[in-house]
C-alpha cells in the first residue's frame, strides 16, 4: 500500500503517525510532504521507514492508493491536488473544513465514480466525526426530523485562521426543505459538551457540515420522504473572536490549541414517539482529526467505504459503529449524554 | 438643534447597549440532570 500525506501540520503530522502505526516498513510506502522543507524531513525521520519525505509535484500521486490532503486551504488548494491524485488513480482524503473546499471537492463526485475511486470530504474533527456521529445516532430513530451540529477548538494555526474567517463568512443551513444562508456570527446558542469543555456559546458561521450531512440523511430517508427538516452546524467563538471577526487576526494563530469537542444532536421519531439523542467527543482537535483522517485514508484503500465518489465520511461510511471503535482503539472515544435530552439539548 | 443632539445621544445609547447585549446576554439553560458516558463495549457492537 502507498499513501502520500500532504501538509505535515498539527493535523497531518498526526494522521502520518496514525497511518504509519498501520503499516508495514517492508511492504508499504508513506510518503510525506510539505512546503516546509525542515518540518517534513523531521516528520518521516521522526516516523521511521516506511515513511519518507517526498518532494511535491503531482507525480508524487504516481502509484498511490489514497493521498491525504491535510494542507492549508487557500482558494482551491485541496481540489487541485484532490483531481492530480484522482488523474493518478488514488482515493482522496480531505481534512479541509473550509466551505469552498468542500464545495469543490464534492463536484468532483462524477469523476471519482467514473473512475471507481472515493473522495472523502471533510474527513477531520467536524466535519469527519461529527458526521460519524451523526450517521450513528440517526440509527436509533425511524425517522430523522433535524441534526444539530457544534463544535468547539481549533487545531493547529490554519484551523485556527479558518475558524476566524468562517465566523466572517455566511453560514449555510437546511432548513424546512431549503438551503437558508444567514451570517455568520449570529445564531447563539449555549451548547453543552462533554466534560471537561462544558457549556460554551456557540453562533452559526461558514462550516460545511450541512452540505455534508444533508445528502447523506436524504439517501438514508425512506423513498418520498425529504429527509431532516432542519440540519445546522455552530461553532464556539470568545468575545474577542467576535469583536475582531472583521479584522485581521490580531495574533499569531497558536501552535496547537488546546482540547476541543463536537456536539451532535439529533430528533427524530422512535416509533410513536419524537426523541433526541445527543452524542459528542473531546480530544484534541488535531489529533481527533488525523485519526479520522488516517482510518477513512486505511478504508478506502482497503476498499470498505459505501460506494465510490466525493462525499463525507456519514454518507461513505455505511458501518460507522465499526470506524466508531477502531477510532476508539486510537484514544478518540465518543460520549452520549445520558439524562433529559430536552434539558440537555439547545434548542437549536 | 436640541432635536438632533438627542437623536444622536439617542443612537448612541441604543448602539451601546445592543452591543453591550450582543456580547454578553445570556446563552440558555444548563442540563439540570444527567451526564456524559464514554461509548465502549455494547454501544460499539
Amino acid at each position: 500500500m502507498r499513501i502520500v500525506v500532504i501538509g505535515v501540520g498539527a493535523v497531518g503530522s498526526r494522521a502520518a503517525r496514525q497511518l504509519h502505526g498501520s503499516l508495514s516498513p517492508s511492504s508499504d510506502d508513506l510518503a510525506v510532504v510539505d512546503v516546509h522543507g525542515g518540518r517534513m524531513e523531521a516528520v518521516a525521520a521522526s516516523l521511521g521507514p516506511p515513511a519518507h519525505a517526498a518532494p511535491w509535484s503531482p507525480a508524487t500521486f504516481d502509484g498511490a492508493d489514497v493521498a491525504v490532503l491535510c494542507h492549508g486551504s487557500s482558494g482551491d488548494a485541496h481540489r487541485v491536488a484532490a483531481e492530480a491524485a484522482l488523474e493518478r488513480g488514488a482515493h482522496v482524503v480531505s481534512t479541509s473544513d473550509a466551505l469552498d473546499d468542500v464545495v469543490g471537492l464534492l463536484a468532483l463526485d462524477a469523476e471519482a465514480r467514473e473512475r471507481g475511486l472515493s473522495v472523502v470530504v471533510g474527513a477531520g474533527f467536524s466535519p469527519g466525526l461529527s458526521c460519524l456521529l451523526a450517521r450513528h445516532a440517526a440509527a436509533e430513530f425511524s425517522s430523522v426530523a433535524e441534526v444539530h451540529v457544534a463544535k468547539a477548538g481549533t487545531g493547529g494555526p490554519a484551523c485556527a485562521r479558518q475558524h476566524h474567517a468562517a465566523l466572517a463568512g455566511e453560514a449555510v443551513d437546511w432548513r424546512d426543505g431549503a438551503w437558508v444562508r444567514r451570517r455568520a456570527g449570529s445564531g447563539r446558542e449555549l451548547c453543552w459538551f462533554p466534560d471537561p469543555v462544558g457549556g460554551l456559546d456557540c453562533y452559526r458561521a461558514a462550516l460545511p457540515d450541512a452540505l455534508l450531512l444533508r445528502p447523506a440523511f436524504a439517501e438514508l430517508c425512506a423513498a418520498g420522504s425529504t429527509g431532516p427538516d432542519r440540519i445546522t452546524a455552530r461553532m464556539s467563538a470568545s468575545r474577542r473572536d467576535r469583536v475582531t471577526v472583521r479584522l485581521p487576526m490580531l495574533r499569531r494563530p497558536h501552535a496547537e490549541g488546546e482540547i476541543g469537542a463536537v456536539r451532535v444532536e439529533v430528533r427524530g421519531r422512535r416509533g410513536a414517539a419524537t426523541d433526541a439523542l445527543v452524542l459528542g467527543a473531546i480530544d484534541k482537535p488535531a489529533v481527533a482529526a488525523g485519526a479520522v483522517a488516517a482510518v477513512a485514508a486505511l478504508w478506502a484503500a482497503s476498499g470498505r467505504l459505501a460506494r465510490p465518489g466525493a462525499a463525507g465520511l456519514a454518507e461513505l461510511v455505511a458501518e460507522p459503529v465499526s470506524f466508531l471503535r477502531e477510532l476508539a482503539d486510537r484514544g478518540v472515544r465518543a460520549a452520549v449524554f445520558e439524562g433529559d435530552p430536552g434539558v440537555a439539548s439547545s434548542s437549536l | 438643534m436640541r432635536a438632533l443632539r438627542r437623536a444622536i445621544v439617542a443612537l448612541l445609547t441604543a448602539g451601546v447597549i445592543a452591543g453591550v447585549l450582543r456580547l454578553r446576554g445570556s446563552g440558555g439553560v444548563p442540563p439540570q440532570g444527567g451526564g456524559w458516558r464514554e461509548l465502549s463495549g455494547s454501544d460499539l457492537r
